[in-house]
């Protein structure tokens, strides 16, 4: 648990220089995605790489979801061509909602008593609906299979 | 969410565009108010061009743009 703890506060660390890199005030779903990607534990890297999912490919998927929403809303932009704003180097404070959902997921009952860095994965996938699973969907990943897949690793 | 399948895909779209608009408004507005008060802008005017209170633009900005380093006129 002291373990987990402690990996734990590093996704969340990890997670808050992604958010203040988008100049979010708060971190959501998708900067913790993306901490794990590169988080110290290997099991959620590695199911994650096995789908095609590096940190890179992560952020480009993301940035293809908002292009793709605001075509929807229509709205055209190049995202080169947006001006880019100064952000202090400083980690955002908050968890916002979409992250909270994906931690009160990813540990259920089961993963309370054992908690392991796959699950806070499958917690963040279990997300019908959002920024991550249309990034996911964009770039045709099962996201559904995967999540199964990390809750599985979770609880060998 | 019900319904067919078609009714749930096109209120995804319209829900998500509403949050990248959202994003994107953000964005745009933190390198306009940037801009302004890297150019000299005061407060008072930043506010009154944006149509909110100076006090709302002021606890929205301030803190990042001295950490970016902006020198801020008095309010």
């Amino acid at each position: 648990m002291g373990t987990f703890s402690s990996y734990l506060r590093t996704i969340i660390d990890l997670g808050r220089s992604e958010a203040s890199k988008d100049g979010s005030a708060t971190v959501e779903a998708q900067h913790l995605l993306l901490a794990l990607a590169v988080g110290p534990d290997a099991a959620p890297r590695q199911l994650l790489a096995e789908a095609g999912l590096d940190h890179a490919a992560i952020r480009a998927a993301l940035s293809r979801e908002f292009q793709h929403s605001l075509a929807a809303a229509g709205v055209t932009v190049d995202a080169s061509d947006l001006p880019a704003p100064s952000y202090p180097d400083e980690p955002a404070p908050h968890l916002g909602t979409s992250a909270r959902l994906a931690l009160e997921r990813g540990m259920d009952a089961t993963a309370r008593k054992n908690p392991r860095p796959a699950h806070l994965l499958a917690g963040i996938l279990l997300a019908q609906v959002g920024t991550v699973p249309r990034a996911l969907e964009l770039v045709g990943i099962d996201r559904a299979a995967l999540a199964e897949r990390a809750r599985r690793a979770a609880s060998s | 969410m019900s319904g067919t399948e078609i009714t749930i895909s096109s209120a995804a779209d319209a829900l998500a565009g509403v949050a990248a608009l959202r994003r994107l408004a953000d964005r745009l507005e933190d390198a306009a108010v940037e801009q302004a008060m890297r150019t000299g802008w005061g407060w008072p005017q930043v506010a009154e061009a944006l149509g909110v209170t100076r006090q709302a633009v002021h606890k929205k900005h301030a803190k990042r743009l001295i950490a970016v380093g902006v020198e801020l006129r008095r309010r």
